[in-house]
């Protein structure tokens, strides 16, 4: 089965070559991923697995597929609830939401 | 120990198999060269489930004219493409 991710050799129209600032988001996205990889929570093979299982792959930017997957593969091994990350993530956006 | 030895014809395998694929979908089904054997590798496809992926596997670097792969190639005849397969994707075989 090709996941969404297997595109090469399709056409995809042109290439966006302009830059992209990392943003401390995509920082953390990443870093965290290091510190589960370096606990041995989460290896490099489970997350590629779980980026391309992503059911919106094709509308997430690259970090936002990192973290989506991140948060999958908590739940999946039982880590944390869905339930303990939407009330931190709830808990966050309250402490740091524009309003 | 592996199947395939340097300069055999290779097929990758057309079908699919569920889950986590290393295999590009634009060489299923077409044929190629053994290039040489990188190496015995867990299988990254069963180690992407948190499983042991093992019997380790062997791992090929596999040649391909890039004509064979793309219908509209205008390069040269002798462009090739090399790609790294596990045996479990490779069947013997396949015109020259």
């Amino acid at each position: 089965m090709s996941g969404p991710h297997d595109l090469g050799g399709s056409s995809g129209g042109p290439i966006d070559r302009s830059g992209h600032e990392v943003e401390d988001w995509e920082r953390l996205a990443d870093a965290i991923n290091s510190a589960l990889g370096s606990k041995g929570l989460q290896t490099t093979d489970q997350h590629r697995r779980a980026i391309e299982s992503l059911p919106d792959y094709l509308e997430l930017g690259y970090y936002e597929r990192w973290a989506a997957a991140t948060e999958k593969l908590l739940v999946e091994k039982g880590i944390l609830s869905q339930a303990e990350i939407d009330e931190k993530a709830g808990e966050i956006e309250r402490r740091w939401g524009g309003s | 120990m592996t199947e395939f030895a340097p300069g055999d014809r290779v097929r990758v395998r057309p079908a699919g198999k569920p889950g986590h694929v290393r295999t590009p979908g634009y060489l299923k089904g077409h044929s190629g060269w053994i290039e040489g054997v990188i190496g015995h590798f867990p299988s990254p496809e069963d180690l992407a489930y948190g499983l042991s992926g093992q019997p380790k596997r062997p791992l090929y670097r596999v040649g391909f004219r890039q004509a064979d792969l793309w219908e509209d190639y205008a390069g040269a005849t002798d462009d090739h493409l090399y790609a790294d397969v596990y045996e479990h994707w490779l069947e013997p075989g396949g015109k020259e």
